[in-house]
């Protein structure tokens, strides 16, 4: 394959997110040049599980290894970088220094800030890391609903105090620009799309009040299902396997917000509801629910017990 | 003389891992591994929908979610005293095996494999493959560039003896370049009947939600055949040829010889496991007792100390910031956030090994035996070779292989466009357990339902909180910690020769804790 034939194959992860009104195949062939800046890109995991680092490995189409040697430059990453030991934080100090205001930070899963020592990086806390790399960042990229909400390392009961990256930043008086790319794990398209537009335009595509971009984010689950025109027609399912809506099995859909429907999973081959099962809700600031998934007498409320991440209260 | 190596933190492994190791004369004599994450999940749990478990505990670790959601639902099933149907189990069978070859795939390829490879080598490359050429290129101008990070992710690396024969580097870059485009393929499959990879969401207690149309066996099938040509043209003979040019780690990094297993993947009325579960204690198979699984926190970073049964020490405070400065600053504090699980007093090994070891004593995989006689007679090994750091690696080869046999024949048995799932209600002042085997080991959940059918109480004890527990309160060194004591270290600022034991293990250090 050679290399233009490799490009059109990318360019095919552009248009599946429908993003080729902006992003020319033209664009991308001027990417290519070795003239242009590769962002360079610090990859570091908090309270986190790797899911999202596994599922950006999962791009189509164009290998990933093609993505991390020729669109950036991965400064550091903890499963792709054979540095080790003592190497690791120079890296990382050095960065800090002689690529200042030039490395976009990428923060997969929440930072603990109660128990710093829940999180420890070359025996640091990683709180002190995400305020230092954060502040000598050009700007912050957090991945998945762990970093993006705090997902299920903030779920009620934990004592570790997790915040998403945008309230740690917030409260260290940071101000970067920063990007939320939930989902649990992280949608690989919503990644490289990010780094695409950011080398194109040098900042982020248009983005929601959570920080989401609006082009994944603007649209709930529920308005995009190939079930809405039964739940219109009041047909719900009351098993599963059952034609119709999966509304009162505990779907999540209309509360969360993202493109599984429209764009699919693992490269559109299935998503959660296609696959029978009620949305979960991973994309939502809310997640995780106190009843996700329901039988259909089964009369007990699904309770919130998150709210959104600025200026939160936690209902017991 | 007298020498401490601390590495900290250890990357291409899952999450945060520091250890530590006195060196005397070249040898260790001392090893401490400290696990730097926790989060909680198991108190966090209690209050919420037992069906939660399943979609939360997954989200543990994100290599091994599948895992955690088998084993939920097991426990929830176990609780509503339930099995799931034919179909049921054959779609879970597909979902989990899938997903632990991806990630016996990933483990190898993107952790390990540059533990014995260079890079660099690819300089020396004078054929006509265009992923190599492409790969070239890049070193050959990264090299020359003024960056401030040439080589980035690949260097710096520790400076070490790699393998010098190039015919195996170019084989093995080959593999780790096309082991991508396997992957993408095999969470296809997963996604196929999983709704999604990482993380399925189908796997409830219960079945499985997705109703398999004979287009999705079809694509599934297509998958795997490539997957399977794969694993048995690539993956295998590639670890056999690293073997045989490593072969003194047939010898490196001995762990206890104690192993624990549990039964995995059955047919599809859930008996005839593929791997047998069990013990192997002092070389005798047997069968376990769960009653004698205990944990032992006392030198793990939780207020108390002392151990416990499963079930009565979830709702453990951790220790404050004021509290962890102290420990640290003691002789002989504790120093992990993982618990040390013991069987009575002894320190199994969980695994790849351990599943091999335990099945293949227990006679009952004849075939399984004749694969592995196979490889030894190939690889001029004996049996005792595999409690080592190429054993593991072997062992999940030769894992991936049987898998991927038994899910081809697992996908002639699906019942086209019939349903997997059967309805249940959540079960009331119940308790379960769900054991299972994951990419690392034995997995088990523990879970008890309150009157209103929410989680009273939850536990996990997972494969990777086994092999890096830290001591125990008799001070018996958790696994890993053994393997890594007794080890020459030949340059004693590039010890490659601990991070090739650990790595051998696949640490998961957000699974140990949790």
């Amino acid at each position: 394959m050679n290399r233009r034939e490799a490009l059109k194959k990318f360019y095919s992860i552009i248009i599946a997110v429908g993003a080729s009104s902006f992003f020319s195949f033209e664009d991308l062939l001027a990417i290519d040049t070795q003239a242009i800046d590769k962002p360079n890109l610090i990859w570091l995991q908090g309270s986190s599980c790797t899911g999202c680092t596994l599922s950006l490995t999962n791009i189509e189409d164009i290998s990933f290894i093609d993505f991390i040697l020729e669109f950036v430059n991965v400064i550091y990453h903890p499963n792709l970088s054979h540095a080790e030991d003592e190497d690791v934080p120079s890296i990382l100090n050095k960065a800090k220094k002689e690529l200042k205001n030039n490395y976009l930070l990428v923060v997969e899963g929440s930072i603990p800030t109660l128990l710093p020592h829940a999180c420890l990086f070359s025996n640091i806390p990683f709180l002190e890391w995400i305020e230092e790399m954060g502040a000598n960042s050009k700007a912050c990229i957090g991945v998945g609903t762990c970093a993006s909400f705090g997902g299920i390392t903030d779920m009620r009961g934990i004592e570790t105090g997790a915040s998403p990256l945008s309230k740690v930043m917030y409260e260290a008086n940071i101000n970067k620009p920063i990007t939320n790319l939930p989902n649990c794990p992280l949608k690989p398209e919503h990644f490289v799309y990010t780094i695409l537009y950011f080398i194109k335009f040098g900042k982020y595509p248009p983005l929601d009040r959570q920080f989401r971009p609006k082009l994944f984010f603007s649209k709930t689950i529920h308005e995009t299902c190939m079930h809405f025109s039964e739940f219109q027609e009041n047909i719900f399912a009351s098993k599963i396997n059952e034609k119709g809506c999966l509304f009162e099995l505990g779907c999540q859909g209309p509360v969360t917000k993202s493109d599984c429907i429209t764009n699919g999973l693992n490269a559109n081959t299935n998503n959660c509801i296609k696959a029978g099962h009620p949305c979960i809700g991973c994309a939502s600031e809310h997640f995780p629910r106190q009843i996700i998934f329901r039988s259909y007498n089964d009369k007990r409320n699904i309770q919130v017990f998150k709210e959104v991440p600025f200026g939160r209260k936690k209902i017991n | 003389m007298q020498k401490i190596i601390t590495i900290d933190p250890l990357t291409r492994i899952e999450g945060h891992l520091k250890f530590t190791t006195k060196i005397v004369d070249s040898v260790v004599v001392d090893a401490k591994c400290s696990a730097q994450l926790y989060r909680g999940i198991e108190k966090a749990l209690i209050g919420y929908d037992a069906r939660v478990a399943q979609q939360v505990t997954q989200r543990i670790c994100g290599t091994c979610n599948y895992a955690h959601a088998e084993a939920a639902a097991l426990a929830l099933e176990d609780a509503m005293n339930i099995k799931p149907n034919k179909n049921g189990q054959l779609l879970r069978n597909l979902i989990v095996g899938a997903y632990q070859v991806h990630d016996y795939l990933f483990h190898f390829y993107l952790l390990c494999v540059f533990d014995f490879i260079d890079v660099k080598t690819i300089v020396n490359y004078k054929g006509t493959d265009n992923n190599l050429l492409k790969l070239k290129k890049w070193v050959e101008t990264e090299q020359k560039s003024k960056k401030i990070f040439p080589m980035s992710p690949f260097l710096p690396k520790f400076k070490a003896i790699y393998s010098q024969n190039n015919n195996l580097n170019f084989f093995s870059i080959n593999n780790y370049i096309e082991a991508f485009n396997i992957m993408v393929k095999l969470d296809k499959a997963v996604a196929i009947f999983g709704g999604k990879s990482p993380h399925p969401v189908t796997i409830e207690a219960g079945g499985v939600t997705t109703i398999p149309t004979l287009l999705a066996l079809e694509k599934y099938k297509k998958l795997l055949d490539e997957v399977q040509k794969f694993v048995d043209e690539k993956y295998l003979p590639n670890i056999m040829k690293i073997a045989q040019e490593f072969k003194e780690y047939f010898h490196i990094g001995k762990g206890y010889a104690n192993y624990l297993a549990f039964s995995y993947f059955p047919d599809e009325n859930g008996n005839n496991h593929l791997f047998t579960g069990g013990v192997v204690l002092d070389g005798k198979y047997g069968n376990y007792d769960l009653d004698k699984i205990q944990e032992d926190i006392k030198y793990a970073y939780y207020e108390d100390t002392g151990h416990t049964k499963p079930l009565s020490n979830t709702k453990l405070t951790p220790i404050n910031y004021a509290q962890y400065k102290k420990e640290q600053s003691k002789k002989n504090g504790k120093y992990s956030w993982s618990k040390a699980p013991r069987y009575d007093t002894n320190v199994m090994e969980v695994g790849p090994i351990a599943r091999i070891i335990v099945t293949y004593k227990s006679g009952k995989n004849p075939r399984l035996n004749a694969f592995v006689d196979k490889i030894n007679t190939q690889l001029n090994i004996s049996f005792e070779n595999y409690n080592s750091v190429m054993g593991r690696h072997l062992s999940r080869a030769i894992i991936s292989h049987t898998i991927i046999e038994k899910l081809q024949d697992d996908l002639k048995r699906v019942e086209p466009n019939v349903s997997a799932y059967k309805e249940n209600e959540v079960p009331k002042n119940a308790k379960g357990i769900g054991l299972t085997e994951g990419t690392r080991g034995s997995l088990a959940h523990w879970i008890e339902t309150d009157k209103a059918g929410f989680i009273k109480n939850y536990e996990l004890i997972v494969p990777t909180t086994w092999n890096i527990s830290p001591r125990d309160s008799k001070g018996t060194p958790g696994v890993v910690e053994k393997m890594l004591i007794g080890t020459k270290i030949k340059d004693i600022n590039n010890p490659i020769e601990l991070a090739r034991i650990i790595r051998s293990t696949d640490p998961c250090m957000a699974c140990s804790v949790h």
